[in-house]
């Protein structure tokens, strides 16, 4: 079990004006299951390469439990990577895949069949140990790179994306192999995905970056309850936005008045924000709520999501029963309540630093329904 | 289907000359010529060149040319390029030299090895000026030598590059992400090279080595420059045989010539058995 930190961790590629990695502090509890979320080219890899020792930082340290390791060579660090693309060593079989690290620690060679055959199984891949690579199917070479990862019981395991190039089903099964797997060996692990969802389900923590530069550090939940900027509440499907400025105990924006969250500030400009699946369908007249018009809705199975008209012209994206699909169609007056305890208030964009890909997201204006389909 | 009917007309061409030239010498092999009366065919030729001294001294100068050429070549090229790869500019040498090597032909190279390595060459005379030795016939024996060295030099000169840009091809592609994870795994610096460059490379260096090798075995133009007079390379000596004034002499150079050819192919396939086993073993 190992403390991880990373302390104003900066890396600049050669060649490269921007760094990859802008001063990343972050302190990952031993035994824990963090994920580090955010869109291609934000960083992920370049982090887990740094801490693995597989690069070396720019400026900054990381330490594992509290004691600097910049000096300790990647073979002795005890932090081992997998690889987005397994890389498993295609002249070897899979026993010898999985014994690879033994092997290199120069340990018997009783002892490594019986690890392996124990890896196997742990990996639910029990009598495997005569295949080449090229005979097992993505999700088995997957299990086959965490087999060959675990047996050396590293002080701290990195994933790269370990379920990206794995189909759906096989994703949650893995999702939940790894999880267990985690729990029980109790390693502390880092594992990097750009997918929101795959980082809330799996991880006990969640570092988002953005360009090379953490956004926000927190337990999932945090990420939709209380998103620390509009372009964070986007990333995790924030879709209805509305500029707006707390006015004593209302808050007054383009779509009409609501009670002023606390998160609001007084007297303040910001934005309202909530997310999808927390506005109701209620009675005309009902506090804290708005008139629209259903403009147009979209069955989903387990839900409704509906794009509702309200004034001004601008729309509230709502998440509902899949029920409601039957009682209401395009073109129905609907009531929104927007519960109070829900609201949620952003800093305006202006106040947060601009970055080129921010810019990017505000081109289309706040209340744009960019994920609301 | 369409490449095979594309191709078609150039593989039969190929084919036709191909195996119409091993067909004629086959058939000479085996003292067939009907044209000047030779109508029938037998074994003598194969059982002369089978048991000819000359013949077996030459088999013997001519493997040790293409084996120690291929593996001194293998291994100098696998250092450089495990030199080079982390080296932008390291990338652009060995292309370079490549690229180089390929237009020169190996007459020129021959030739530069005679000027700078001979007894009355340039190396021999500035030794000879600096008083390292008192006639230049002192100088060793580089060129026209028992051990073939100059011809083994302008082997290994020519052929470094080519293995080298496909080592390092390899080395430069997958090779980074394999040592990084192998490294991370606990590898160190030999393990790494041993356990995952070694035999990624592998393969590569077989098939440049095959070709080395039995390119080496079959030339003929540098041991007839570069080597000395008594035995020669086997290729020389069949070329001698053929050009003998005695008509009668050719069976024989047909027979050695074909023995050339199958022992080269049994070579390169023991070769290749021999490394894949030892690959797997390790
Ligand atoms: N070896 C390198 N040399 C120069 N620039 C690099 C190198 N590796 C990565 N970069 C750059 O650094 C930035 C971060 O790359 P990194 O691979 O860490 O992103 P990532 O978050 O892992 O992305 P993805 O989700 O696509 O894997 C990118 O802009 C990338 O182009
Ligand atoms: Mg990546």
């Amino acid at each position: 079990m190992t403390r991880l930190n990373l302390h104003k961790l900066t890396k600049r590629y050669r060649g490269k004006t921007e760094p990859a990695l802008d001063d990343l502090s972050l302190e990952v509890e031993s035994g824990s299951l963090t994920a580090l979320l955010g869109p291609s080219g934000c960083g992920k890899t370049t982090t887990m390469k740094l801490i693995a020792g597989l690069l070396e930082p720019t400026l900054g340290d990381i330490l594992f439990d509290g004691r600097s390791i910049l000096g300790v060579a990647p073979e002795r660090r005890g932090a081992v990577m997998v690889f987005q693309n397994y890389l498993l060593f295609p002249y070897m079989t899979v026993a010898e895949n999985v014994g690879f690290g033994l092997k290199m620690r120069r340990v018997d060679r009783a002892t490594i069949d019986r690890r392996v055959a124990e890896m196997l199984e742990l990996v639910r891949l029990p009598g495997l140990e005569d295949r080449r690579p090229k005979e097992l199917s993505g999700g088995q070479q997957q299990r086959v790179a965490l087999a060959r990862a675990l047996i050396v019981l590293p002080k701290l395991l990195l994933l790269d994306e370990p379920l990206s190039n794995l189909d759906a089903h096989l994703r949650f099964e893995m999702r939940d192999l790894i999880r267990d797997i985690q729990r029980q060996m109790g390693i502390t692990t880092v594992f990097v995905t750009h997918d929101q969802e795959e980082a809330v389900v799996l991880a006990d923590k969640v570092a988002l970056i953005f360009d090379g530069r953490l956004q926000q550090y927190d337990a999932p939940t945090a990420f939709y309850e209380t998103p620390v900027t509009r372009r964070i509440a986007a990333f995790f499907g924030g879709v209805n936005f509305f500029q707006g400025r707390r006015n004593r105990k209302q808050f007054d924006c383009a779509i009409g008045t609501f009670s002023a969250p606390r998160s609001a500030i007084a007297d303040q400009p910001g934005i309202l924000s909530i997310r999808p699946e927390d506005v109701r369908l209620a009675e005309a007249g009902a506090a804290n709520s708005v008139a629209g018009r259903i403009h147009s809705h979209v069955y989903v199975g387990t839900h409704t999501r509906l794009r509702v008209s309200v004034s001004g012209g601008h729309e509230v994206c709502v998440v509902t029963d899949a029920e409601v699909m039957k009682t209401h169609k395009p073109g129905d007056p609907v009531t929104l309540r927007f519960p109070e305890e829900k609201l949620w208030v952003l800093p305006p964009d202006a106040l947060v630093e601009p970055t080129a890909a921010h810019r990017e997201d505000t081109r289309f204006g706040v209340t744009k329904t960019k994920g609301c389909r | 289907m369409r490449i095979a009917l594309l191709l078609g007309p150039a593989l039969v061409v190929i084919a036709a000359l191909f195996l119409g030239g091993v067909g004629l010498g086959l058939a000479r092999s085996f003292n067939y010529m009907p044209i000047i009366g030779l109508d029938d065919p037998n074994l003598d030729a194969y059982a002369w060149v089978l048991t000819d001294e000359d013949f077996l001294l030459s088999f013997v100068l001519t493997f040790h040319i293409a084996f120690t050429s291929t593996v001194i070549s293998a291994v100098l090229a696998i250092g450089a390029a495990l030199v080079l790869r982390h080296t932008f500019v390291g990338k652009k040498v060995i292309t370079f030299l490549f690229q180089l090597n390929l237009t020169i032909p190996h007459i020129v190279g021959a030739v530069g090895i005679l000027y700078l390595f001979s007894q009355s060459g340039f190396f021999a005379r500035i030794a000879y000026a600096a008083g390292a030795i008192e006639r230049t016939s002192d100088f060793p024996a580089l060129v026209f030598d028992p051990y073939a060295i100059g011809i083994i030099l302008q082997y290994v000169w020519k052929e470094v590059p080519f293995i080298g840009v496909i080592v390092l091809a390899v080395l430069q592609s997958v090779g980074q992400d394999y040592e990084a994870l192998a490294q991370s795994l606990g590898a160190n610096r030999w393990q790494r090279f041993r356990y995952v460059l070694l035999p990624l490379i592998m393969p590569g260096v077989l098939s440049a080595s095959v070709i080395v090798f039995a390119f080496t075995f079959g030339a003929f133009e540098i041991p007839f420059l570069l080597g000395q007079n008594h035995p020669v390379a086997l290729p020389v000596l069949a070329y001698r045989s053929y050009t003998d004034v005695d008509l009668a002499a050719r069976p024989e150079a047909m027979a050695m010539a074909m023995v050339i050819t199958v022992m080269s192919g049994l070579m390169i396939y023991a070769y290749v058995r021999l490394s894949r086993r030892y690959l797997r073993a390790g």
